[in-house]
């Protein structure tokens, strides 16, 4: 069962994005990570409600990155399957899933320590920065790849211990979409949602 | 005139290179959002899946075992145990899988990977007994990505086969079948073919549910956590464990 220690962190590496190329991308995502840590574990956050620590951790987030990026890439072709307002609110709600099992995974568990290295160009519109977070004693490889697009170094997927997160999603999305529509899609994500018997047992 | 004419030809294909190279520039800056979405993923992995509705309903009982039977085990177990002693007994029970760990680098030539974990073996065991881990401390002996037969079985070319889920076990394939049969074959642990032949089976029922106990908080915890962030958890574990065991035999 050893393959659940990458295919459960990468969930909780989801939300901790990092950039470089040069050192102001590499700053711009140390600020991210620490912050969105910070809004989960600070003292300023003790005593804040779950829902409170998503919604800072989504700010955080979104001060920097385009999480649209990413989640696109997960949904990749199926993304043409929906209707416009459709598309709007898979968004939306593949957003919320997504922090809100990052928020509660992290419930309960030691602070993680990330360490970032030195970009990997790729070419002139990719790149990939390798990071190492140790969590609860267990180090994982964190490989984050980050493309340039108009809005500026967006990271479109991240890899942990060499499971890609993106893959992992659009075969999910692809299987549904294999008998589904997107608006029984909508229907999947929102009851996910409000399970909220799956979060509160999480304790990662 | 021919002078004007010149330059008005010059001027033109100028300024048609220029609005051609602003074009091609301002494409080359930044990726193209649609291709860009929708370009395969590197790590993309289709599985064969034929068996794919027995494959979901033994997800739906492991899952049902998982929340019902593991997780009581679980918390009763974290409750009353302190974390230190969790961490060793868990060490002690990953220290006595040294066997796969041999073999499985043995059968693929990776004598570099053997020579490492018997070093750990020798040095965890000679300590502690396995219940520390010393050997992380020693820079020639720290630890290496596990290696096991189904592995082996994969590096030497065998195809995985179809995806299976396995009752209680979790998510395998055909040949990881195969490479699991030949782990318990070399843990001298474990039945059917463990080479200690004199234990009773109520000694090997025994440490099997202590291992199983032990380890089961770390992993309902991390199987609950792919449950809660999974839009298809059975598509999510079957992506993830292809992606993973792929990625272990190329390494």
């Amino acid at each position: 069962m050893k393959y659940l220690v990458p295919i459960s962190f990468l969930f909780l590496s989801w939300l901790a994005p990092l950039a470089h190329g040069n050192p102001s991308e590499s700053e711009r995502l140390n600020r991210v990570i620490a912050a969105a840590i910070e809004a989960i574990y600070g003292d300023c956050c003790i005593d804040k409600t779950a829902a409170e620590k998503q919604a800072m951790v989504r700010e955080v987030i979104e001060a920097e990155y385009d999480l649209d990026v990413i989640i696109r890439r997960a949904i990749g072709r199926s993304w043409r399957l929906m209707a416009i307002d459709e598309q709007d609110r898979v968004l939306e709600l593949v957003k919320q899933l997504v922090v809100k099992a990052y928020v509660k995974g992290m419930n309960g568990k030691e602070r993680p320590l990330v360490e970032v290295g030195e970009a990997v160009p790729i070419s002139e519109k990719r790149m990939e920065i390798p990071s190492t977070v140790i969590l609860e004693g267990q180090a994982l490889n964190v490989l984050y790849r980050l493309g340039r697009m108009q809005s500026g170094w967006q990271i479109y997927d991240i890899v942990t211990e060499d499971i890609s997160v993106v893959s992992n999603y659009r075969e999910q999305i692809d299987d549904h979409f294999r008998k589904g529509t997107g608006e029984e899609l909508i229907v999947k994500l929102e009851e996910l949602l409000s399970k909220e018997d799956i979060d509160e047992n999480i304790r990662i | 005139m021919k002078i004007y004419g010149f330059n008005a030809t010059t001027a033109l294909c100028c300024g048609a290179l220029f609005t051609a190279g602003a074009l091609f520039g301002a494409e080359a800056d930044f990726l193209s959002e649609e291709d860009f979405y929708e370009e395969e993923v590197a790590e993309s992995a289709p599985v064969s899946d034929p068996f794919e509705s027995i494959n979901r309903y033994t997800f739906q009982f492991n899952d049902f075992v998982y929340l019902n039977l593991l997780q009581p085990l679980a918390n009763g177990y974290q409750a009353i145990t302190p974390d230190p002693v969790e961490e060793s007994v868990n060490d002690f029970f990953d220290n006595l899988k040294y066997p796969i760990r041999l073999v499985g680098n043995l059968l693929q030539g990776r004598l570099k990977g053997a020579w490492v974990e018997t070093g750990r073996f020798v040095i965890n065991t000679g300590s502690s007994l396995g219940f520390m881990t010393p050997a992380d401390g020693i820079e020639m002996f720290q630890a290496i990505p596990s290696e096991d037969i189904g592995q082996a079985l994969g590096s030497w070319g065998m195809g995985e086969g179809p995806y299976l889920v396995l009752p209680l076990l979790g998510p395998s394939n055909l040949r990881d079948i195969g490479g699991y049969v030949g782990d318990r074959t070399v843990n001298p642990l474990q039945e059917p073919f463990s080479l200690i032949d004199d234990w009773a089976w109520e000694v090997r029922l025994g440490i099997g549910l202590t291992e199983l106990t032990t380890a089961s908080p770390a992993l309902l915890d991390r199987y609950l956590q792919l449950k809660g962030a999974a839009i298809d958890p059975y598509s999510a574990l079957r992506n993830g464990y292809t992606q993973y065991r792929r990625a272990a035999i190329v390494e």
